[in-house]
């Protein structure tokens, strides 16, 4: 389809080869939001792993007496995406909004900013949207690898000695190796593909400053009425995560067997 | 390191066999579904026949209609019940499948039906370049003959026929509702500031200062939703250069993009901006989830240009704010300029109804849409705070009978740029308006854009 120009509609479709692909090189929007991609990619895999595991440990650590802790940060995991947008819309309202309202507060009235209004602010305000709502379940996934190391281990640690800091990162750590690169490359597949939280706070505006991959496809295949180039972009989309991620897989693979 | 080597070498490999693989699946597969899609529909209406018993022949025999609307609000979907039901009593032969759709989804829906040659026969627009890309692409029932039948199509508005009417031929029955475009404003905060309406662009900048002054934002704005900030745009290029400005552009019939006309009206954008007349962050507001109307309602925000569905949305969301501070001006003229201030932007029916060129009983769809805009319909929408686009209606609510007041003087009413140019011409109309609204485009940079944009797609 790709190598079509139809509008979706016409029983009709125009056989024009590579067109749509040399368009789609020289297209500035699917570059901007091919860039916006990865600056998703990174600062997930950069806030919400960290932050995930920090909230992994802690409620290890803890026991049962922080299972309440456990329901309350999972929560936003429970909700849908479109739900989450719909909310943070109103978070990030620059009149009405808690962040204003709590800014206002404090006195950082000239911290003020147009959250989602402002093109350069706007992609950093979703993201920060996108880690709240993923930061759970990392935290969930690592809790569960830190669940199946053997107590004896922590104790033969204890005895000799270790800190809980030395036990961290010199035994739950490398034991998790597996598990962190997994929930890297999950988040990377996810976030290349991002949709719908985003499509409901900004439509990938304002002026495509948080247009993704997938929602330029969505605008050029639906609102457009240009569906051959909107399976172009999707096709790129699909290349783009299938390469990033077997790259990122076969990395870390080589890594760990030295 | 040389398993290494060769690890990639196989998964480089292993990447192109994919790639090639998924490259060819897809496109087969892309083909085959609107086939697909018929035979399951084959399938389906197969089945039905079969379940059918023969003795219940007179049942099969029914003629069947799918119809599908948009009126999902209010009491939307009860007047079109009501309007089916009373067709259905004189033709009782006719069976009436009425499908009720929101907005967005309906847009998609009905792309994906006509591209899998599996429309409904009868189903909604806006008018403009999405219908007109439909009847292009020979989806729609020519309707010419009907309109002119017993002169059926006197009983409308003639701007109401008009947007519908492309290459002399009549597709769509206007039915729902006109709306033309105002500034609301809270007659409250204009007597306190002892403010009275603008005539002229200047008279309107001046209340924007004296606004500003007093620490309320003269104009609330919800852009993220983009058609929004498009409405003062599509005034001003109206105001200084009048209709044909943007007609002979948009049709290529003489006119360009880089108009004088256009490039003034996002100078007056961008001077409004830099007074402060909109609201913070209006970029990133939604109308949809009323983030706008909550800047009235609360008192921030003094006006807000919006279409006149405006005051049914408020009267049903904040009654008190409607009874005591809801009122409405046109948009001042600007001095100089060519456009007639009395010219409105807006839309004279909504949603127009067409029957697509596929349907096996186009004369009864007809019938069906006649129902939907017979008295007793007009009756009910009219009590329904609508304004149905025929001749002679005169609503009994004083706000509706001003905007009828503005349409009968109007010499000339503006489609909405986004619904009448062709889709993408229309997304890139929004998308610059928003840029510019934002500061991040000049207005020659935007006039630039659209021209080159309009030369691409009608290759001249």
């Amino acid at each position: 389809m790709s190598f079509l120009k139809w509008n979706g509609i016409d029983p009709v479709k125009e056989f024009i080869g590579f067109e749509n692909w040399f368009e789609l090189l020289k297209d500035n929007i699917f570059r901007r939001a091919l860039g916006n991609n990865f600056i998703i990619v990174i600062l997930s895999i950069a806030i919400q792993l960290p932050i995930g595991m920090a909230l992994a440990v802690l409620l290890d650590s803890g026991g049962r007496k922080l299972n309440l802790f456990k329901t309350v940060y999972f929560f936003p995991m429970l909700m849908s995406s479109v739900a989450v947008g719909i909310l943070f819309k109103y978070v990030y309202d620059p009149q009405f909004g808690i962040v204003t309202a709590f800014l206002n507060a404090v006195g950082l009235k000239r911290l003020v900013l147009n959250w989602l209004g402002e093109p350069g602010v706007a992609l950093y305000s979703v993201i920060a949207v996108i880690c709240w709502q993923y930061i759970p379940f990392y935290m969930i996934y690592f809790l569960a690898a830190m669940t199946s190391i053997p107590g004896e281990l922590f104790e033969a640690a204890w005895i000799d000695g270790a800190t809980r800091g030395q036990y961290f990162w010199q035994i739950v750590l490398p034991l998790l190796k597996g598990t962190v690169r997994t929930a890297a490359i999950l988040s990377l597949v996810g976030s290349l593909k991002y949709f719908d939280l985003i499509y409901v706070m900004t439509e990938g505006g304002p002026v495509n400053s948080t247009e993704l991959m997938a929602t330029y496809m969505y605008k050029n295949a639906f609102t457009t009425f240009r569906m051959g180039y909107g399976s172009t972009v999707a096709m790129a989309l699909f290349l783009v995560v299938m390469v990033t991620s077997i790259l990122v897989f076969s990395i870390t693979k080589r890594e760990e067997r030295g | 390191m040389k398993k290494s080597i060769l690890r990639l070498q196989v998964s480089i490999i292993c990447i192109s066999l994919i790639a090639t693989l998924a490259l060819a699946g897809c496109s087969s597969a892309n083909k085959e579904k609107p086939k697909q899609d018929q035979s399951a529909a084959q399938e389906q209406t197969k089945t039905a026949e079969k379940s059918a018993p023969a003795a219940d022949k007179e049942k099969a025999e029914k003629k069947k209609i799918v119809f599908w609307h948009i009126q999902s609000t209010g009491n939307g979907p009860k007047i079109i019940q009501n309007s089916v039901d009373r067709f259905k009593a004189e033709n009782p032969n006719v069976e009436v499948e009425v499908v009720p759709l929101q907005n967005d989804p309906f847009k998609t829906k009905l792309k994906v039906a006509m591209g899998a040659g599996n429309p409904p026969d009868i189903f909604p627009t806006w008018s403009g370049g999405p219908l007109y890309e439909y009847v292009k692409a020979g989806q729609v029932a020519d309707l010419t003959d009907m309109m002119n039948k017993d002169n059926y199509k006197d009983y409308f508005l003639d701007g109401a026929i008009s947007m519908v009417t492309f290459d002399n031929k009549i597709w769509g029955v206007p039915v729902e509702n006109i709306a033309v475009a105002g500034i609301f404003y809270n007659k409250k905060i204009f007597e306190e500031n002892g403010l009275s309406i603008p005539k002229t662009y200047n008279e309107l900048v001046d209340i924007v200062k004296k606004l500003k002054a007093k620490g309320i934002t003269p104009f609330a704005l919800a852009n993220k939703t983009k058609w929004t900030g498009s409405m003062y745009y599509m005034y001003l290029v109206d105001r200084i250069g009048g209709p044909d400005v943007f007609k002979k552009a948009a049709t290529r019939t003489g006119g360009t993009f880089e108009d004088e006309a256009f490039v003034k009206a996002g100078q007056m954008v961008q001077e409004l901006v830099k007074l402060g007349a909109f609201s913070d962050g209006y970029n990133g507001l939604d109308y949809d989830t009323g983030q706008s109307r909550t800047l009235m309602y609360s008192g921030k925000a003094a006006m807000e240009l919006m279409g006149t569905w405006n005051i049914f949305t408020v009267k049903s969301e904040n009654e008190k704010f409607y009874n005591e501070n809801l009122d409405f001006f046109p948009f001042p003229a600007v001095e100089g300029g060519k456009g007639d201030p009395n010219n409105v932007v807006g839309t004279v029916g909504d949603n127009f109804y067409s029957i697509s060129k596929k349907s096996k009983n186009p004369e009864d769809a007809f019938k069906v849409i006649q129902f939907l805009i017979d008295e007793e319909s007009v009756k009910e929408r009219a009590a329904d705070g609508k304004i149905p686009p025929i001749k002679g209606f005169k609503p009994e609510n004083p706000l509706l009978q001003r905007v009828m007041g503005m349409l009968e003087k109007a010499p000339s009413v503006q489609l909405w740029y986004d619904q009448y140019l062709p889709p993408e011409l229309g997304e890139l109309h929004k998308d610059t308006c928003q840029a510019l609204f934002g500061l991040s485009m000049t207005p020659e940079e935007v006039a630039k854009k659209m021209e080159e944009g309009a030369k691409k797609f009608f290759g001249k």
